[in-house]
């Protein structure tokens, strides 16, 4: 009985500790989904980039990487968005970009990512990768939603609209806790 | 002329005992089972007689072999000759790797006491059947060693037989030059990969692991591991999207104007030894501080991207990188090349440009930019050296135009400088740095493949070659390895080392160094170096040095985005080709020449 309680001492902070990061990160969600730009965004990735993001060449198995371009002036104004969003926040966190892939409903693409490293749902290296449940959700209602399915991560996806209403991405506003200093420095 | 053999082979005539204690040379690995990998040629090449010959401030090795005919416990000891200031002598236990291809391979190299008592099959390798035993010996003669033969020998106890072998070392009047006709540079990238290969340690530590001792202890020994391998180690401490690790930078506070640096603490406990030297006290080589070594600075630090464009961004770069000129001025820090490089790639979703290898000429007015800042923020009369360092592939022949001026330290993709030979002369010429980049063999190719990299730089004129990774070694380098295609030492802590242990393959690029700057320094009126470099390319793989070189494709002219990987590949191959399949004996038959000379040379005093 006295270690039940000693442990729930101790998870109870952290449980809250979760929910206030969580809260934070929803409001930094909930505002970036009226600041980010997303024009902007779609201008980002050159069609260029896309074409050959699918491309498959076993004599050439980098083809796709070594020609991913974006057009840079888009690129800077909605990270810097994104870099003032993620200073909202009273914790170390970042708000990436992601958008849907035209043509391939089954896949999406982080776009912009930040000075944290932080994601939930990114494999290291990936130009692209099999649509997250969560962010098709977003993407299909326009819902914010908190996912917490990796232990000790937080992220808060919000839609991205564009001047015509439509949505064009999402933001992923990502906490880690414990902060991992060394993770990602490769 | 007096023809000198490096090692005398000398059959065995008749096995008086069922165990035998013999040798090969170093480029001829042995496996557990009494033969040579398939990779260096398979069976033959035992000696029971070795006769060796060596420079001084240089090393000579050889594979030293136990094979007993029956399993059980026996004792390995080497009896140095009695002369006071003799060679040193190191014994080193090889690890034989299981590879994923079902493979034994010795890689490993485990330092061991003497007398050494173990037991056939060796208990902690756990292979069955296994026969024979593989050590590494290491000979290291100190400059001031005395011109003449010492005489070692090699005891194998087992069982009620005693075996024994003679090794005759014969050192020549000859000194390797202490600095090294290139560096040999080996890359890794953060930290966190020594609490997941020093598992003990970062779990006695827990959240201490990163901000201890132990851990600086850990990262220097590391540089001297290299260092005492004729090599330099290099730590990128940031990541694609500009993250910096805590114990790569200074800490830095405030925004805009009031940007500064906070604490110094962590950087100068991790680089403070290692700008000084003292990190390297007591090597072999002596106490030296490291040549070269990554800058934090990367589009986020010190300057936050947020600014990017607008005054702030200047201030904080500025103010930062004068703060940091200052602090190593103060601390008398000039003997370092503090390397401004951009590793991020825009595919890694960070930045919206490439700082490395950069594919799109117009992400090079970024370079332009940070080369202004540069400028700014140091004196030009400095007594510390920055350097602007481009890892250059693609849009290389363009980038060494441009960027003339700006970018003063060059590491190139080998293909592409392939096609380029005026181009080495032509950096030097200007004081700019040249390097090229590969990455380590994989224990699977034949053991003298990784001699073809200093040679390689230097018939081609550069300073240095990168090997891009060296000190990831896969989840299970013992029992399940992947080939060693990403590493060149190992972690020791299995073995009861809290520090990196080195390789077989390691061992032989140190005495290929070795042999290649003492090769080098014998250029003068009688022999040019285009001679020596040529005798040096016949006696490897029977070329030429042109042949090292590649035409200038005709897609060369074209805009870099739009070339090929595939059509690159095409272009390199006929160079390459004399590359790929490196025969064991390759570098054998050079390090032959190279002491011919040498011994010329003593003939001639």
């Amino acid at each position: 009985m006295k270690g039940l309680l000693l442990a729930l001492a101790l998870v109870a902070p952290l449980a809250a500790a979760e929910r206030d990061m969580a809260r934070e990160l929803d409001d930094v969600a909930r505002i970036a989904t009226v600041m980010v730009d997303g024009d902007a965004c779609r201008r980002i990735v050159t069609p260029r980039a896309l074409e050959y993001m699918f491309k498959n060449d076993p004599k050439d198995p980098w083809v796709a990487g070594d020609n991913y371009e974006v057009n840079d002036e888009a690129f800077i104004a909605v990270k810097k968005t994104l870099l003032r969003l993620s200073h909202l926040a009273s914790f170390p966190c970042d708000v990436n970009l992601w958008m849907p892939i035209a043509g391939h409903p089954d896949k999406v693409r982080v776009v912009i990512r930040n000075r944290n490293e932080l994601s939930q749902f990114w494999p290291w290296g990936a130009l692209y990768q099999d649509m997250i449940p969560a962010m098709k959700q977003v993407l299909e209602t326009g819902q914010r939603l908190k996912v917490t399915e990796k232990p000790g991560w937080v992220s808060v996806l919000a839609p991205v609209y564009d001047s015509l209403g439509d949505i064009v991405g999402l933001v992923e506003a990502v906490t880690q806790e414990p902060v991992d200093p060394q993770g990602n420095v490769k | 002329m007096r023809f000198l053999l490096f090692m005398v082979c000398v059959p065995l005539a008749a096995q008086i005992s069922g165990n035998r204690l013999q040798a090969t040379l170093e480029y001829l690995r042995p496996d557990p089972f009494g033969r040579i990998v398939a990779a260096d040629g398979g069976s033959d090449g035992f000696l029971n007689t070795v006769k060796l010959e060596g420079a001084r401030g240089g090393h000579v090795s050889f594979h030293l072999v136990v094979k007993v005919s029956r399993p059980g416990p026996y004792t390995l000891t080497l009896q140095p000759d009695p002369s006071p200031s003799g060679p040193q002598v190191q014994l080193f236990r090889e690890w034989f790797h299981l590879t994923e291809s079902k493979q034994y391979f010795p890689d490993a190299l485990i330092p061991v006491q003497q007398p050494y008592h173990s037991a056939m099959p060796e208990p902690d390798n756990r292979i069955e059947k296994q026969t024979s035993q593989a050590f590494w010996v290491d000979f290291w003669i100190p400059a001031d060693t005395e011109p003449k033969k010492y005489h070692t020998r090699a005891v194998l106890q087992a069982g009620d037989e005693t075996s024994e072998l003679a090794i005759e070392l014969s050192v020549l009047r000859a000194v390797v030059p202490k600095d090294d006709v290139l560096l040999m540079d080996h890359n890794s990238y953060g930290t966190s990969w020594l609490a997941d290969d020093y598992p003990e340690l970062s779990r006695k530590l827990g959240d201490r692991f990163f901000r201890s001792d132990e851990l600086f202890r850990l990262i220097h020994s590391y540089h001297r591991i290299f260092y005492e391998h004729r090599g330099i180690f290099h730590q990128l401490g940031y990541g694609h999207a500009g993250k910096v690790g805590p114990e790569f930078a200074p800490a830095l506070e405030g925004s805009g104007r009031t940007r500064h640096i906070a604490n110094w603490e962590l950087y100068d406990r991790h680089y403070g030894p290692l700008f000084d030297g003292s990190a390297f006290a007591g090597t072999q080589r002596g106490a030296r501080p490291i040549p070269f070594v990554y800058l934090p600075v990367t589009p986020e630090w010190p300057a936050s991207f947020v600014n990017w464009g607008e005054p702030g961004y200047e201030t904080e770069f500025v103010n930062v990188v004068s703060e940091m000129e200052h602090h190593f001025r103060e601390k008398g820090w000039t003997g370092t090349r503090f390397e401004l490089f951009f590793n991020h790639k825009k595919r890694y979703m960070g930045f919206p440009w490439d700082g490395d290898e950069v594919r799109f000429p117009s992400d090079n007015r970024y370079f332009l930019e940070y080369g202004r800042l540069m400028k700014k923020a140091v004196p030009a009369d400095s007594p510390v050296k920055f350097v602007f360092r481009a890892d250059t592939s693609w849009d290389m022949e363009q980038q060494f135009k441009d960027l003339a001026g700006v970018v003063n330290m060059w590491v190139a993709s080998r293909d592409i400088l392939s096609w380029l030979p005026k181009a080495p002369a032509m950096l030097r010429a200007r004081g700019d740095v040249i390097w090229f980049y590969s990455g380590p063999p994989a224990v699977t190719e034949p053991a003298a493949t990784i001699t073809q990299f200093p040679l390689e730089g230097w018939i081609r004129g550069v300073g240095g070659f990168v090997h891009w990774l060296t000190v990831s070694a896969g989840n299970d380098p013992w029992f399940h390895f992947d080939g060693g295609g990403t590493t060149l030492v190992y972690s020791g802590e299995r073995f009861g080392i809290s520090g990196p242990i080195p390789s077989v393959r390691l061992k032989i690029q140190r005495n290929a160094v070795e042999e290649l700057t003492l090769l080098a320094s014998f250029a003068g009126e009688s022999l040019k170096e285009e001679y020596l470099k040529t005798e040096a390319a016949r006696s490897y793989n029977h070329t030429t040095p042109p042949q090292w070189w590649n035409q200038r494709p005709a897609f060369a002219d074209q805009p870099t985005y739009e070339w090929s990987g595939a059509a690159l590949g095409e272009a390199t191959r006929p160079a390459m080709r004399h590359l790929e399949h490196i025969d064991p004996d390759a570098w054998a038959r050079v390090r032959q020449y190279v002491m011919r000379l040498a011994a010329e040379g003593d003939g001639q005093k």
